[in-house]
């Protein structure tokens, strides 16, 4: 994470950027991002036929592109965007171009604190990840990179790489394994079938991911050595959060799904469903998204499912600093509603569309942003809070738990706001 | 039960050959009990034991009807010598008979469910044949093209081998190409909260990009909020729901539904294509556990409808000259939407003939089912 300390706890307000000006100066202005402490609103801009710049807070780069694409910031607050000129591609942070050009790069990521840029590229046909301007030097040569992560401190990047090159219709070549994870530009000695929901413990150390062993035929792989058993499917696995000999993959048995750790259901009871399971943060328990039927759509904790269901979807669940409140996001007949605990917030307000929420540190209050009618707010326990916004970004709290930080634009002007949490 | 005398050519597959010639009989049983066993349940044995065998069935399918009414092509012929056997047996058969059934199953059935309405019962012959697809698909018994396309599915969730950059790359020529018609047009890549996530089959990006380039211009005459993604996610196709392979065909629905619940969309609109809205309407959240798409799908036929009734777009000029059209299974029969696709053909053709039988009692095209891939 970023140090969050430094930023701007103290001013109420500020008035970032006039966006109504930016559509005056300008032949288009795409979709704005902000940074995340907020000080800076940017956009793509078109500024003639064929020439794009970045606009950041009224300011634009000193060197105009052919082609702009993705802009987006890293946690330390600068922007990346993906750049190209003359047929050649490669990144630019805050104007200034990597010295390095591509073929093509994509799919920009950062670490926890946003110092490492890692981003996906193809020269000469060959695939790799450049980290920050470097690519990785491999081995083999990368026929394609299908998913990458990278690891909190930024110090292990990991690719779900083709190392095998396949002719058309070879059968038995991609039945022989063609897909291998390679790490920091090293590949795995076993190559896949296929190899799916590629995930890296917090310490960077051991990467995980689901493997196809054959037609039907599914397990998870730990650093190379898969589990014992395989299964009739299976989805991503994760880690604990501190103890990564530990890893827990939703896994299909008879039709019925299972959670496992270890290669071991830890959930014995089956359900229609499991999703996205996710670690209290201590560890010490569970929470899944579950179908305990057919659209009967829920979360479970420790294979406990919530009494209440849903009958559209249920999104990732998340747990509030001390792992005893569990919040989700969930759909029913069209709209989506914030549930905590199994109980709907904000006496059953509905939403045409909800983020990522955030628990206070003292897990009293939930914040996050939705939309209804076309205007975004903050919704604190389900309930709307404050201005409509026309553009809003997911609020944040300060690290002393006693603040928010809302960013958002109302009237085409973007602001910064700093509100005390117990205010709201 | 005596097997049905079909006079066919033999069928030369190089995959579906050697994995005959592979398979043991332990194996086939263990697979075929298995699947009739935990994932059929009442609905197979409600068929298979209301069948009275009055043939009636037999004058919807094409097959049948193209073939001069050889009985062989008739749609419970194809029931009697594939499920039929191998619930007699209790799935003890051996590979060759595995092969044929492939053969029946993947090549002379496009799965259109023509013959579901034609059988007084309402019996679902296609639902079986599916059910014969599983069998030989946990089996590898499934033709190399086929096969192939779900490989391709399984290993990049598009049905063309489209690497990722390859998809991006062919997004942004496309935009240029659709500013050539509307200079202003931009197609928005990543754009999270648009209205529409519009997707596509992997054929486009492959062999049709040009249909990229023209999106990007309507888009942008109709005013609307929309985005694609820059991700795997962006392919509706399935091949893998038409060989059999639930697994890949849920991994690349959830994905495809994930997608948009990713870039909070509203809804996710279409291309054109029947089997893909089956997949990601019908199918997929089936096997998933939702009771309907968890964001909405709008079939293109759908999507073109609005657009043209409400004034959003206007045609310019009609094409010349009498034009008709092939009703898509899964979008009309299966989907309804047979009154507005003549609502778009009479306003973009000056001379619409319509078929006969038409709307939900249309045939098949033939190559619907996976039978012909794109
Ligand atoms: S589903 Fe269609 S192709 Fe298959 S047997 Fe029935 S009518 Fe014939
Ligand atoms: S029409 Fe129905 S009952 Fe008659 S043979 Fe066909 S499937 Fe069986």
């Amino acid at each position: 994470m970023p140090d969050l300390g430094n930023w701007d706890w103290k001013s109420k307000e500020k008035m970032i950027a006039d966006t109504a000006e930016w559509k005056a100066r300008f032949e288009d202005v795409w979709e704005p991002y902000v940074s995340p402490d907020g000080e800076k609103i940017a956009s793509i801009v078109k500024i003639g036929e064929g020439e794009f710049n970045v606009c950041v807070n009224g300011e634009t780069w000193e060197e105009p592109y052919e082609k702009l694409w993705y802009s987006r910031f890293s946690p330390d607050g600068r922007l990346t965007v993906l750049a190209s000129k003359d047929m050649e591609w490669t990144m630019a942070v805050d104007g200034k171009a990597w010295e390095n050009s591509y073929e093509y790069i994509w799919d920009t990521k950062f670490s926890a604190d946003g110092k490492v840029i890692a981003a996906t590229v193809k020269q000469d046909d060959v695939y790799g990840i450049a980290v920050d301007e470097k690519t990785w030097e491999c081995s083999k040569e990368l026929q394609s990179i299908a998913s990458y992560v990278i690891s909190p401190d930024g110090k292990t990047v990991a690719a779900i790489a083709q190392t095998v090159p396949l002719g058309q219709a070879d059968l038995e070549g991609f039945l022989k394994g063609t897909w291998s994870v390679v790490v920091n530009g090293k590949p795995w000695q076993n190559n896949f079938v296929d190899l799916y929901g590629l995930t890296i413990s917090n310490d960077g150390k051991k990467i995980a991911a689901e493997y196809r062993a054959a037609i039907c035929d599914y397990g998870i792989v730990v650093n190379g050595a898969p589990w014992e058993t395989t299964a009739g499917c299976t989805w991503e696995p994760v880690f604990h959060p501190n103890n990564n000999d530990v890893v827990t993959a939703p896994v299909r048995q008879g039709g019925r799904w299972f959670l496992a750790t270890n290669g071991t259901f830890v959930w014995d009871k089956g359900f229609t469903n499991i999703l996205y399971q996710t670690y209290s943060p201590d560890g010490e328990r569970i929470a899944a998204t579950v179908a305990t039927s057919f659209a009967k759509w829920t979360v479970a904790v420790d294979g406990q499912p919530w009494r209440t269901k849903f009958g559209e979807c249920v999104l990732q669940p998340y747990f509030n600093p001390d792992g005893t409140k569990v919040a989700a996001i969930a759909k029913d007949r069209g709209f989506w509603f914030l549930v905590v605990d199994g109980t709907v917030l904000g006496d059953g307000a509905y939403y045409d569309n909800i983020w990522p929420p955030v628990f206070s540190p003292d897990g009293d209050k939930v914040i996050c942003k939705v939309e209804k009618h076309g205007k975004y707010a903050i919704a604190v326990n389900g309930k709307i809070w404050g201005s409509k916004y026309e553009a809003l970004w997911d609020p944040v709290i300060s690290p002393d738990g006693t603040k928010v930080l809302i960013r958002g634009i109302e009237d085409k002007k973007y602001y910064r706001r700093i509100v005390p949490l117990a205010s709201m | 039960m005596k097997p049905t005398i079909a006079k066919r050519e033999p069928v030369v597959d190089d995959a579906m050959d050697q994995t005959e010639a592979k398979l043991r009989p332990e194996q086939i049983q263990k697979v075929i009990n298995e699947v009739i066993d935990k994932e059929t349940g009442g609905r197979l044995w409600t068929y298979v034991n209301t069948c009275i065998h009055c043939g009636l069935c037999a004058e919807a399918c094409q097959w049948y009807l193209s073939n001069d009414r050889d009985v062989s092509y008739a749609p419970v012929t194809k029931i009697k010598d594939t499920i039929w056997v191998m619930l007699k047996n209790k799935g003890a058969v051996d590979a060759a008979f595995i092969k044929r059934c492939a053969e029946i199953a993947y090549t002379e059935c496009n799965l259109c469910r023509r013959c579901g309405m034609y059988c007084p019962f309402g019996i679902d012959i296609a639902y079986m044949l599916l059910v014969v697809r599983r069998i030989c698909a946990k089996l590898d018994m499934v033709p190399l093209y086929l096969q192939d396309t779900v490989h391709s599915h399984a290993a990049t969730m598009n049905q063309m081998w489209v690497k990722p950059d390859e998809w991006i790359d062919t997004l942004q020529w496309q935009e240029e190409e659709g500013q050539g018609y509307v200079p202003s047009a931009r197609l928005p890549l990543e754009k999270e909260g648009a209205e529409i996530m519009y997707s596509v089959i992997g054929p486009e990006p492959k062999f049709l990009a040009q249909l990229l380039g023209n999106i990007t211009a309507i888009m942008k005459v109709a005013g609307l909020d929309w985005t694609m993604p820059a991700t795997a996610g962006w392919d509706n196709s399935n091949m893998a729901m038409y060989s059999g392979d639930f697994e890949v065909m849920a991994r690349v629905e959830r994905l495809h539904h994930e997608t948009a619940q990713r870039l909070k969309v509203k809804k996710i609109v279409m291309g054109e294509c029947g089997h893909a809205f089956r997949g990601a309407e019908y199918d997929g959240p089936t096997w998933m556990g939702w009771m309907k798409p968890p964001i909405p799908i709008v079939h293109a036929i759908s999507f073109y409808y609005d657009l043209i009734k409400s004034g959003r777009i206007k045609i310019a000029k009609k094409a010349e000259g009498p034009i008709t059209v092939q009703d898509p299974c899964n979008v009309i029969r299966n989907g309804g939407l047979g009154d507005k696709l003549r609502y778009i053909m009479n306003a973009v053709c000056a001379e619409f003939v319509d078929v006969t039988p038409n709307k939900r009692h249309n045939y098949c095209c033939n190559e619907g089912g996976g039978v012909i891939n794109c």
